[in-house]
């Protein structure tokens, strides 16, 4: 079993030791195996292993490595996949009852991506049911029970990439995949310290993912850096056919250097003063904010005030998402079986949100044209709009959340809304010892903006290197 | 479609009952058209539900009957309660839309397409020519 430190190393580090021959592929497979079975159901981070798959994947890697085929930064590193990605002859749940035994042929694009580069499959993360597109009242809406965050196991890892977040923060697998619609991946990685990076809609294929909002989900990694974040994205970046959601061939793709550089440029931030009411912010996180604002200033040669635009963005992206979702999940609706999901507000969410008519979903529709415009301007003035990501810290496991977290969020409806992307990095602690995110967003295809952000930030700061104790 | 319900409805039937709905909300009491509506708590008072106008309120309560006619025999009165609570609450969201001031030209963003870099509209070129065969019409 290889130290907790080695478990814990970024991507980057990692695979330097793997090219290097200074670390075998195969033990450090086992080693986080070893880790995901131990602590893995104490946190209900897996939805399952796949040790069989796992191991031929990490033998496959060490043979290629010795005979000097080395495939990149990716090669021999394994990770853990969001339960709504297809692994071909592998149970894909979808974090729901209805669904426990759905087995797929074939592997989501993003699973294919990751083996073509020699990343390892260690398992399926746990998941909000249906990825929340039905709404939920508790943590506990997934087939795995409540995912518990490392961080304090009586406390939530917030959702959908529930399992996704617990598994990086516990240093159980050297990276995650997560989707999100609307804060499925920027919650669970504020909530559990690690760095969480949702792309700009259409840069990965959703080939073999769980549609919940069609013209909403995105597909992203989450990891220990905003440079392990690049280096993953660079892997799972591209145009497909077969999601007619991506974007044009040189527009979708992403490439990193192999020096990983993020072409730095000067960046203007615009630290936002109404992404949050100050009645929503936790004081305790308010401090931690404050104090991640100073290290902006320090660093960064641009950082003014920004103010979102006001309007009815947050309504019109839940009117396109409860619409969206509806239609994703309408048999399952209609046929009453949504009645088996664990969720109380889940099984009863998709009737209401098929009685939206066709004009309010258009008129949703429109309003996002505008607001498309309206962002554009913004980012004349500025490259990145920055904020915390979440303004409180992980909450009780039996919250009821739609209470508890029911704060208004407009950047995230208008981040998620405009398929901008956006990227969470840790940056300070509650005196509870629980993490706070900070939140870089970007204009649509300027995902290198939030990257080199991230990257600038974590030179700076060590917040991404903490790690719970969990022995 | 229920199999277990005791009164399924066609298709035709529902866009009927559908269509009613929604065009006689605007002008019917809804005691009128939705007798139940006017017995059981309405969407206005039911806790924590927002605070909706007499038209809002109808409408609302219009989605929740729509629900039911088509599926009330599968909730119990606490999931029925729940769903009244949520068919108000989504009822701001839909009046925050239809107030927002769209022109007739705003189109709507059919396919979500970001707009990675700003969009500028094609300049003819000086000496460009007509195709070759093109005629007006």
């Amino acid at each position: 079993m290889l130290k907790e430190s080695v478990l814990y190393a970024s991507v980057g580090d990692l695979a330097k030791r793997i090219q290097s021959k200074q670390l075998s592929p195969v033990e450090l497979t086992e080693s986080y195996l070893a880790r995901s079975e131990k602590l893995g159901p104490k946190l209900n981070a897996y939805a399952r292993l796949t040790p069989t798959l796992a191991l031929e994947q990490a033998q496959i890697a060490e043979k290629e490595i010795r005979k000097g085929h080395y495939r990149g930064p990716l090669h021999g590193i394994p990770y853990a996949a969001k339960d709504l990605l297809a692994v071909k002859g592998i149970p894909t749940t979808w974090g729901a009852k209805p669904f426990a035994d759905q087995v797929f042929d074939y592997n989501a694009a993003v699973i294919d991506h990751l083996k073509n580069v020699g990343a390892i499959l260690l398992g399926k993360s746990a998941m909000i049911e249906l990825a929340g597109g039905l709404g939920y009242m508790y943590a506990s809406a997934s087939l795995q029970g409540e995912a518990r965050n490392p961080w304090n196991t009586g406390c939530w890892t917030c959702g959908s990439s529930s399992g996704s977040g617990a598994i990086v923060s516990a240093g159980l697998a050297a990276f995650a995949i997560g989707t999100e619609t609307w804060g499925s991946i920027v919650c669970p990685s504020a909530f559990c310290g690690v760095s969480g990076f949702r792309p700009t809609y259409g840069r990965a294929s959703r080939y073999g993912a769980m549609a919940l909002a069609y013209s909403m989900d995105k597909i992203g990694p989450m990891a220990r850096s905003a440079e392990d974040c690049a280096r993953i994205f660079a892997a799972i970046a591209g145009h497909d056919v077969r999601d007619r959601g991506t974007l044009p061939v040189d527009r979708a793709a992403f490439t990193l250097s192999p020096a990983g550089d993020l072409k730095p440029r000067a960046l203007r931030i615009g630290w936002l003063k109404n992404a949050w009411k100050e009645r929503d912010y936790d004081p305790a996180v308010t401090k931690v904010i404050e104090a991640a604002h100073k290290t902006l200033l320090r660093h960064f040669p641009a950082v003014k005030t920004a103010t979102l635009p006001e309007g009815p963005w947050e309504d019109a992206a839940n009117v396109i998402l409860s619409c969206e979702a509806g239609s994703s999940f309408s048999q399952m609706i209609r046929s009453g079986k949504v009645s088996e999901l664990t969720d109380p507000q889940a099984r009863i969410g998709g009737y209401v949100n098929l009685t939206i008519s066709g004009a309010d979903y258009n008129s949703a529709l429109r309003i996002r044209e505008i607001l498309q415009q309206k962002m554009v301007e913004l980012f004349d003035d500025y490259d990145l709009l920055v904020t915390a990501t979440q303004p409180v810290p992980a909450t009780p496991l039996n919250l009821d959340l739609s209470k508890g977290l029911a704060f208004a969020d407009p950047l995230g409806g208008i981040g998620n809304l405009c398929g901008l992307p956006a990227l969470s990095v840790p940056c300070g602690f509650t005196d509870k010892k629980l993490p706070v995110g900070l939140q870089f967003v970007a204009r649509a295809g300027d995902d290198s903006a939030v990257l080199q952000a991230g990257r600038t930030y974590q030179q700076f700061t060590d917040w991404h290197r903490k790690h719970p104790s969990l022995n | 479609m229920n199999k277990k319900s005791g009164r399924l409805l066609s298709r035709r039937q529902f866009a009927q009952r559908a269509a009613m709905l929604s065009a006689t909300a605007s002008f019917v009491p809804a005691e009128v058209i939705l007798p139940e509506a006017s017995a059981a708590s309405p969407a206005q008072d039911t806790q924590n539900s927002p605070k909706l106008s007499p038209e809002g309120q109808l409408e609302a309560e219009s989605r929740y009957q729509q629900i039911l006619s088509l599926y009330g025999n599968r909730f119990d009165e606490e999931q029925k309660s729940n769903l009244r609570r949520m068919c108000a609450e989504l009822q701001p969201s839909l009046e925050n839309i239809r107030n927002f001031k769209l022109e007739n030209g705003d189109v709507p963003a059919l396919y979500l397409k970001p707009l990675v870099e700003r969009e500028k509209k094609p300049q003819p070129s000086a000496n460009s020519q007509p195709a070759p065969g093109s005629k007006k019409p």
